[in-house]
């Protein structure tokens, strides 16, 4: 399979441009905040309840919130079906992902309580871990979770000796090397970073540029998704 | 001037309310509206659960019973505890005032009052507000027309009895539903001749 | 959780009294549903799909087609399986975990609407009789509980498989990304789901109506106005009459909805 021909890719795009991204936030009735992502192929739902009382009571924390995540595949999400369940992968991602968001949301504003994220991969092509960080970033701020920012999440990786910004899944199977990382746009700190594959220090720079911009271009979409949905509000509410 | 803010953006630095700073700079935490006028900006979340000030009217409905009081559910992710030597049961509709919250956020009520029968309704906590209007105009405009007794919980509850009960809640609803637009007040006098 | 039974208890009342006058809190009358929308083959990579919305109920059905070794007693024909997932994010009382009650509960009388109705034609799905042959695996997938998750999980099962596609085959080699033949079907099964409230029978109960309930009856119809499945789901006893009512009612609305399919 040729990944890479006269200077596109296997799905016609350029070596630094993202797959094509439609975002609706508050998709959801009864949770708190929603979000459903649509990158790519990738068909992702988040959902954040909290923050609300933490059960078991004994996992309390009296200085702050607890934080869960939990990514989760649907079964007929991947074309070899998948049973229902976690896995191990599922439970790494859920893992680094939780990680990431811990030091941007204000958890000691709630003690004693539990603020969950729920993520579920709908339809997966690749980059799903982004697309649900990125999706449950949108989620919290819909939830009115305070955070110090909209963290966003992007990928880059090495395809046939090139570097290219946010694998489609031909490409991740076929290709050498996966970066994912998740960002502070405001700060450019880094929350979330994984690796897999194999690159040399230039290589790695420079995918680490192309994810660093990929992630700032999506914030922008975030940003703008969050508006619209509120774009409607005129006056204030009353006297507080 | 109104304009929508997301967690992270730089906003005035007189803004007082749902900001950190970093640097000598300011910053949202939430989603919200802001609102910036000459001498004051404020950041109004456009999203979020009911958590206790002290001072806040509330509603709160009896789940528990302990030695020397009683542990309410205030439509909140925290509890409070009511200090009461008068006798409730499980589920008695009690309106009280939040006297303290701890830096562990255990809320403590006192004032208390219980609302017999009647009817409760729950609002986003946020729109309550509107639904009171300045000096209590709105909440005194629906009493009047309808001849409903209410209460208003700033946890979003809202109990009523009597009158025209059914008017009384469309007109709660619809404030709910338009809180965030101009001419509501005309719009309810209208809807309640 | 303790806390909110307490104070369902609390509307528990007010929404009774309003359903003995003939009145939902929504307005609608006892025997209407709710706004009912379609997203069918929501999900292209699967063999089939369909997310269907009843008012802010959301319910994603996935049909994905495996090979696999017929059961002893049916080596000349396929197989369907159905699971359902109740995730948490799609209520505040769902938990991670192993399938509950209530998800294998909704994942059985689902499967029974089909199997029972002979929507799937399972010889057509025999590759190699004794050896080979297709299984059929529906996965409900709860997104959104506002009530009625069964006639919600069932009508997206239905309208999933009407639209559902076998994977091709080359050599003995399945090709899950290329699309074969269309699922042979030929029945449409219709669920309808009553909430039990003071005596009286609702149709498509909200979330609301679903906890002050005394009990639900779930009775699924086919095109030729025969009964395929039934379940009495919760614990309040019914009268006779009350159930021939109720079936008759099923019938009626069966013939309706299958218009628009």
């Amino acid at each position: 399979m040729e990944l890479i021909k006269n200077g596109k890719r296997i799905d016609g795009r350029k070596f630094d441009e993202l797959r094509p991204i439609k975002i609706d936030v508050g998709v959801l009735k009864r949770a708190d905040g929603s979000c459903f992502m649509e990158w790519g192929k990738n068909k992702v739902l988040a959902a954040v309840y909290g923050p609300r009382e933490c059960f078991p009571k004994h996992t309390q924390n009296s200085y702050k919130a607890k934080l869960t995540y939990r990514y989760n595949m649907a079964p007929f999400s991947v074309d070899d079906r998948k049973r229902p369940g976690p896995d191990r992968r599922s439970t790494e991602i859920s893992k680094v992902s939780r990680e990431a968001l811990e030091k941007v949301i204000f958890l000691e504003y709630f003690p004693r309580t539990a603020i969950n994220v729920f993520v579920e991969v709908l339809q997966a092509d690749a980059g799903t871990r982004c697309v649900a960080l990125t999706a449950a970033s949108i989620a919290l701020a819909d939830a009115g979770i305070p955070m110090r920012d909209v963290i966003v999440a992007c990928a880059a990786g090495k395809v046939e000796d090139e570097i290219v910004l946010d694998l489609c899944q031909e490409e991740d199977n076929f290709g050498s090397a996966d970066l994912p990382i998740a960002i502070s746009p405001r700060t450019g700190q880094i929350h979330l970073m994984q690796m897999d594959g194999i690159l040399n220090e230039k290589e790695f720079k420079k995918a680490f540029d192309m994810a660093t911009k990929g992630c700032l271009e999506v914030h922008e979409m975030q940003k703008k998704a969050l508006r619209d949905k509120y774009e409607k509000i005129g006056e204030v509410y009353g006297n507080e | 001037m109104k304009e929508i803010v997301v967690p992270g953006d730089k906003v005035d630095g007189k803004v007082e309310s749902y900001v950190f700073r970093e640097g000598n700079n300011a910053y949202s935490m939430v989603l919200g509206v802001m609102d910036n006028k000459e001498d004051y900006g404020r950041i109004v979340p456009l999203n979020g659960k009911y958590f206790p000030q002290v001072d806040d009217y509330v509603i709160g409905i009896v789940t528990d019973v302990k030695r020397g009081g009683y542990v309410l559910d205030i439509n909140s992710p925290y509890d409070a505890f009511l200090a009461s030597r008068r006798r409730y049961d499980s589920g008695a509709v009690i309106f009280a005032k939040v006297g303290d919250v701890s830096e562990v956020r255990s809320v403590s009520l006192t004032m208390d009052k219980q609302l017999y029968e009647g009817e409760l309704m729950e609002i986003m906590a946020m729109k309550v507000p509107r639904v009171i209007g300045k000096k209590n105009s709105m909440v005194m405009m629906i009493i009047e027309k309808t001849k409903t007794d209410i209460y208003v919980g700033r946890n979003g509850r809202i109990w009523l009895k009597g009158g025209d009960i059914e008017k009384a809640k469309k007109a709660v609803l619809k404030i709910e539903m338009e809180a965030h637009t101009d001419g509501l007040t005309d719009r309810i006098t209208e809807f309640l001749k | 959780m303790e806390t909110s039974e307490i104070v369902w208890e609390i509307k528990k009342d007010s929404i009774r009294k309003m359903i003995q006058s003939g009145k939902r809190s929504d307005g609608r009358a006892l025997d209407e549903y709710r706004k009912m929308e379609f997203l069918e083959n929501y999900i292209p990579k699967a063999q089939g799909s369909c997310l269907v919305k009843i008012g802010d109920t959301q319910v994603l059905v996935g049909i994905k087609m495996d090979v696999g070794t017929p059961y002893a007693d049916s080596s000349d024909r396929g197989n369907l399986s159905t699971s359902c997932e109740l995730v948490p994010l799609a209520s505040p009382d769902f938990n991670a975990g192993p399938p509950g009650e209530e998800s294998i509960e909704t994942a059985r009388v689902v499967d029974r609407g089909i199997r029972e109705s002979k929507m799937i034609d399972l010889e057509k799905l025999c590759i190699t009789e004794g050896e080979k042959v297709w299984t059929v695996l529906v996965d409900i997938h709860v997104l959104d509980h506002d009530g009625n998750l069964i006639d919600a999980a069932s009508i997206a099962s239905v309208k999933a498989l009407l639209n559902a596609y076998l994977p091709k085959m080359e050599d003995g080699k399945v090709l899950y990304t290329e699309r074969g033949e269309k699922l042979s079907v030929r029945e449409k099964p219709v669920s309808s789901t009553f909430a039990s409230i003071g005596g009286k029978n609702l149709l498509d109960p909200s979330y609301e109506e679903e906890m002050v309930m005394d009990c639900k009856f779930i009775i699924v119809t086919t095109e030729d106005g025969n009964i395929c499945a039934m379940q009495k789901s919760g614990s309040g006893p019914y009268n006779r009459r009350d159930i021939e009512e109720m079936v008759e009612t099923a019938i009626r609305r069966g013939k309706e909805v299958r218009k628009q399919f």
